[in-house]
């Protein structure tokens, strides 16, 4: 294990020097800097109320994606596996809180009601469990196996993962735009001539923060917790002190599909619209969210998450829509090709 | 050599010792075979569709050299097949009219192969200067990053591409001689310029240019760069400490397998005379993939058969899949199947929308119970086989496949 | 050069499969005249007439109506002057939506096969652009029950000239081999801005496109008529549907600035009815489509906000004809389901019939035989006072019909309802 380790340091050296060159670097700070003057004169032109009005949309598209990212960076951090399938597991949160619902008797019509808490609280926990259970299938079927094989190995597999869990939800519900229905209040708070906070955004963000709480407290406090990080620190080291790594890397796959999935049916309340391959997209950003808050830390995920989400919406509200996954994927290389550590991250040693 | 030589030479060789020269000879045959028959039952449908096939197998063939011949995942293959297409489609089209040019550019067929495959290849070396140096996984995500963006720029580059709406009327190939006869109807003269738009000539066409791909790419593989790609992909700090600059044969490989991809990118939009964004997703990316993986990662004619089964699967297979379902439901008395109800949406529905799950089992299954594919190559699978059996980890694996 | 004789053998291989293969189907298009040659006798042998709409995924809301209408012209016809029609059914979605790349293999499929005469489809606009070339360079006559863009067969639109596409550009081989019957949508756009301004009284509106060809075009015609008449038109933007989910910012930037309803220059398959859902608590006004929108699929998408949704359809609706009652009866009694009729079903059934028509006429004109795809395009264009159960169709030098029809619909307690039909100019 030390060998690789080190001389992989030793053998790319120049070529990183090519990469973070000073024409490069010089060249892409350049480009960040226009295109901040540039949103700056617009959200100066657009005035204050507007630009409050996108930060609350950010808010809520960047609290989905920091659900995702969380669990793309705990995977990451515990088996340095590119999941390709956590994107695919989100949607299914949202297709299986999309089947669950009629089964509470729940209807649009009941929106506003206070009868509506309870099945959605209770929709939410399923979901999150059953995609938590086929999280766990799929490493067990797709990755364990794969685990001491060629790097290449597992990642095909994983973005065969991906294509078999879309299959499966377009089997079921096929390629339409999926009406979710809309069952959040609809009311807003006005907080400005032009600015308002719905009381969905309140949701969608109150959710993710108390999720992502849960989580960092079960992982710094508990027992489990302990044997994640440390599985993630050195899984060999782990092994000898006693730690079962197959039953912790389960339970971190667990996890991260159940937040991946109770970012699904949120997305599914929120943008009231679910398609099969949504998490392709969706799961790429949160993953770009993840490598940008230093891959393997969950609040960096979460910070993450909350950037790209910022960067959706005002992109979306100050340029043109049709350039937002343009940046965002703009976004993704450049961070990954200057800052593969992440932009709040530890030096994550590269194996 | 002549026809007489290859085939005493065929003779020599015991061909169940020898899988690759078999399967090129049974390649060949088909290749002859094939369109003859196809031609006594008057399919013209079938020898198009093969036509059609064959740009699959020139994807396949160049992506083989990124991810068989150099181990570098390449998730974003079909960006470089959309700026051949493109490439093609704005220089030999009438669409730059609209860019002011009168009457548009046309430039001959031949000419536009070879600077499609140089600008892809192009391409290919300014996406992988700065992103060789990462590592597998990353590399994968930033190839895959770029595969998103190429088709979505071309959307949104309004009149130069015109976005969404794609180029049509793209010029016919065109071959600068060509011998006319009672077999075609006409009179028997040499025909100059003569443009390609029936499925035989398309036909003959693409076994022309996948036999040069092929002929091409074996000699490389053949060569110094095949052997140091071989060296880098099994083990990069043994094969840089031997020597090999491990930097510009990986930007080689990512060139090359450009390079094909432009040229095959070129063909496509002249045989189907339409380029649009939408031809080039991540799941063409993925459809190559699965070829390659499935035929068996370095090994040519496993990624010829691999190419030609998967394109069998999605365009015949797939597609007639509900018809004979229904025919079949309709002659068991299981009609009441056919039927639309509830979340049941009808079996003949139901089976047009299989692809997504073919692919992905093809995938995890091929990993998992036969990693080196349908015919691997026999280095590849000393090296696929041993990372499953021994017990290791992953950081160790790099080490043992370059110690042997 | 260890594998040289490969290169050989394929080589020589691959001239001799193109000399024989040549000799065999006669290079496709070019041999259809000599097909009729050996037919003969009771039955004079099989002509297919071919369609291509979207018929899976979002879009086969208004595909498999469409579908059906051409499958019931040609199978209740029966057999034309000795001929057995049949029809086949080709589909142009990808993954759920409309695709041109798909519809360019299907054209090329079709010329592929010397029996099919004739073709009706596409249903949008961009597959027709990609779609006419190909059928242009093999003479295939296309008659579309619903293609509205101006650019397809005029040589100008909205004043300028079109560029996007241009039509000649369209047509390689010279001549017209596309037909149409639908009003285009220098009709269409205008026809809903009237109708928004005058009788739905609103004076401020945002509109967005899908950035299709369909859905740009129809877009800018319904801003422009829009202002003409006094309206303002407060927000307008193009989205690439394949990737948004999100209108929020867009409905929400519409109301700060006062927007009364919206138009989406869109069809079902590129999200036409989405933003009406997330339109809830932002926009309390009516929501406007053109014909991609009027189906149930739109309805579906709309959710619970799917209340006073208006949408134009560019064509007569047969069921308002009292001479079409027998036709519309009959084809109920064979598609019995509510979602089997649809906007455009009998304008299909009227494109199956003119190419009939023009096929019965061909086949007089080359004395009883197989007639050659050319001579059914020039049969196709010849086309005269044809009454059909939509209109009494002529066409004129474009392939435009000459006297085209638009209708607008309401939602009504979750379907679409006819409001009235009114004849758009001649051209």
């Amino acid at each position: 294990m030390e060998q690789p380790i080190a001389a992989g340091r030793a053998a790319p050296v120049r070529f990183r020097g090519l990469a973070s060159s000073r024409p490069l670097n010089a060249l892409l700070l350049l480009i960040v800097v226009v295109v901040a003057l540039l949103l700056l004169t617009r959200v100066w032109g657009r005035g204050p109320g507007y630009f409050a009005q996108i930060l609350v949309y950010g808010f809520a598209n960047g609290s989905i994606y920091a659900l995702i990212a969380i669990g793309y960076t705990m995977v990451y951090g515990i088996i340095e596996l590119i999941n390709f399938a956590h994107g695919d597991v989100f949607t299914l949160g949202g297709f299986v809180a999309l089947a669950l619902l009629p089964m509470f008797g729940v209807t649009e019509s009941q929106r506003d009601t206070p009868g509506v808490i309870l099945p959605l609280l209770a929709t939410l926990v399923i979901s999150m469990l059953f995609c938590g259970v086929v999280n766990v299938l799929i490493e067990r079927i797709a990755y364990r196996p794969l685990r001491h094989a060629p790097r290449l190995a597992p990642l095909i597999t994983a973005v065969g993962m991906s294509f078999v869990l879309e299959g499966i939800m377009f089997l079921w519900r096929g390629p339409f735009f999926l009406h979710f229905p809309d069952l959040l209040p609809s009311a807003r708070i006005s907080i400005g001539p032009e600015t308002s906070v719905g009381v969905k955004e309140l949701t969608v963000f109150a959710i993710a923060i108390v999720l992502t709480v849960v989580l960092s407290l079960f992982i710094e406090r508990t027992k489990l917790g302990k044997a994640m990080r440390a599985t993630a620190q050195d899984r060999d080291a782990a092994q000898l002190m006693g730690i079962d790594i197959n039953t912790t890397i389960a339970l971190t796959f667990f996890i991260g599909a159940a937040l991946a999935g109770a970012g699904g049916m949120i997305f599914g309340l929120y943008f009231n619209s679910l398609s099969f391959d949504l998490g392709f997209s969706a799961g790429l950003f949160a993953f770009t969210a993840a490598v940008f808050g230093g891959i393997g830390n969950i609040y960096g995920a979460a910070i993450g998450g909350l950037v790209i989400g910022m960067v959706q919406s005002f992109s979306d509200g100050y340029f043109d829509s049709t350039w937002t996954q343009v940046v965002i994927f703009a976004v993704l290389i450049l961070v990954l090709v200057f800052r593969p550590t992440g932009i709040l991250g530890m030096r994550v040693p590269e194996k | 050599m002549t026809v007489i030589g290859g085939l005493r030479r065929l003779w020599e060789t015991d061909p169940r010792r020898d899988p690759t020269t078999l399967t090129y000879t049974l390649l060949a045959i088909g290749a002859v075979v094939v369109p003859l028959l196809a031609a006594a039952t008057g399919g013209g449908y079938l020898v198009g569709q093969i036509a059609d096939a064959g740009v699959f197998v020139l994807l396949a063939i160049g992506l083989n050299v990124v991810v068989g011949f150099a181990g570098l995942l390449d998730l974003g293959y079909a960006a470089f097949f959309a700026i051949g297409a493109y490439m093609y489609a704005e220089l030999a089209s009438p669409y730059l009219e609209a860019m002011g040019i009168h009457g548009g550019i046309h430039l001959p067929f031949w000419i536009l192969l070879f600077v499609g495959m140089f600008v892809a290849a192009g391409f290919g070396a300014l996406l992988g200067a700065p992103t060789l140096r990462l590592r597998g996984d990353y590399l994968a995500i930033v190839t895959l990053g770029f595969g998103e963006i190429v088709p979505r720029v071309v959307r949104n580059l309004g009149t130069l591409t015109n976005g969404v709406n794609g180029i049509s009327a793209v010029d016919p190939p065109e071959v600068p001689a060509w011998i006319s006869g009672p077999w075609s109807g006409d009179p028997f003269k040499i025909v100059t310029d003569l443009k390609v738009t029936d499925a035989v000539g398309y036909y003959l066409i693409m076994v022309v240019l996948v036999t040069v791909c092929v002929v091409l790419v074996n000699n490389l593989y053949r060569s110094r760069i095949g052997r140091a790609w071989m060296a880098v992909r099994e083990d990069e700090v043994a094969a840089a400490a031997m020597g090999v600059n491990t930097v510009r044969i990986k930007l080689l490989a990512f060139a090359i397998g450009a390079s094909l991809s432009g040229f095959g990118g070129a063909f496509y939009a002249s045989k189907l005379a339409y380029v649009s964004p939408g031809n080039f997703s991540f799941l063409v990316s993925v459809t190559i993939l699965v070829m390659v993986v499935l035929g068996g990662m370095g090994n040519i004619p496993g990624v010829i058969v691999g190419s030609l089964v998967i394109y069998y699967i999605l365009y015949n297979f797939l597609p007639d899949l509900p018809g004979h379902l229904t025919d079949m439901a309709n002659a068991f008395g299981f009609s009441g199947l056919l039927q639309q109800s509830g979340d049941w949406p009808g079996l003949a529905e139901e089976a047009s929308r299989l692809k997504f799950l073919v692919f992905g089992s093809i995938l995890v299954a091929t990993m998992l119970l036969r990693p080196q594919g349908l015919m691997p190559s026999r280095v590849r699978e000393q090296e696929l086989q041993k990372g499953t059996h021994e017990d290791t980890t992953i950081e160790d694996v790099g080490a043992a496949t370059g110690a042997e | 050069m260890q594998r040289s004789w490969l290169l050989t053998v394929l080589a020589a291989g691959s001239v001799v499969a193109g000399a024989c293969a040549s000799g065999g189907t006669g290079g496709g298009a070019s041999a259809a005249p000599s097909g009729g040659a050996a037919t003969g006798g009771a039955s004079k042998g099989e002509i297919i007439i071919a369609s291509d709409l979207p018929v899976s995924g979002a879009d086969a809301s208004d595909g498999i109506p469409t579908q059906n209408g051409v499958q019931f012209a040609v199978e209740s016809t029966g057999t034309l002057k000795g001929f057995k029609l049949t029809w086949k059914g080709f589909d142009d979605t990808v993954n759920g939506a409309h695709d041109p790349q798909k519809g360019a293999q299907n054209v090329q499929q079709m010329l592929n096969d010397n029996k099919i005469l004739g073709m009706v489809g596409p249903f949008n606009s961009n597959v027709a652009a990609a779609e006419i070339p190909v059928g242009n360079r093999g003479s295939l006559a296309m008659v579309s029950p619903s293609n509205t863009n101006d650019c397809l067969t005029k040589p100008d639109f909205g004043g300028k000239p079109c560029t996007d596409p241009n039509p000649k550009n369209l047509r390689p081989a010279g001549g017209n081999n596309y037909f149409r019957i639908a009003a285009a949508d220098s009709f269409q756009g205008p026809a809903m801005a009237d109708y928004a301004y005058d009788t739905l009284k609103l004076t401020k509106v945002a509109v967005w496109s899908d950035n299709e060809i369909f859905g740009k075009g129809v877009a800018d015609t319904f801003q422009a008529e829009f202002i003409k008449k006094g309206g303002q038109v407060v927000v307008r933007q193009d989205f690439d549907t394949k990737v948004t989910n999100d209108w929020k910012p867009f409905l929400t930037d519409a109301k700060s600035k006062g927007a009364m309803g919206v138009y989406a220059g869109a069809t079902s398959g590129t999200k036409a009815c989405i933003p009406r859902a997330q339109m809830a608590g932002i926009i309390d006004g009516p929501y406007m489509t053109p014909d991609g929108g009027v189906n149930s699929q739109c309805i579906k998408d709309a959710g619970s906000n799917a209340a006073s949704m208006y949408g134009t359809v560019a064509g007569a609706n047969a069921e308002q004809n009292p001479d079409a009652k027998a036709t519309v009866d009959a084809f109920k009694a064979k598609f019995t389901k509510k979602d089997d009729l649809g906007s455009y079903t009998f304008m299909a059934y009227d494109c199956a019939k003119i190419i009939i028509d023009a096929i019965g006429r061909a086949i007089d004109a080359n004395g009883g035989n197989m007639p050659s795809r050319q001579q059914v395009v020039t049969a196709l264009g010849q086309t005269k006072n044809l009454k059909l159960t939509t209109g009494t169709y002529t066409f004129d030098a474009n392939g435009d019909p000459t006297t085209p029809t638009m209708s607008i619909f309401q939602t009504k307690s979750g379907d679409w309802a006819f409001i009235k039909q009114f004849g758009v100019g001649g051209s």
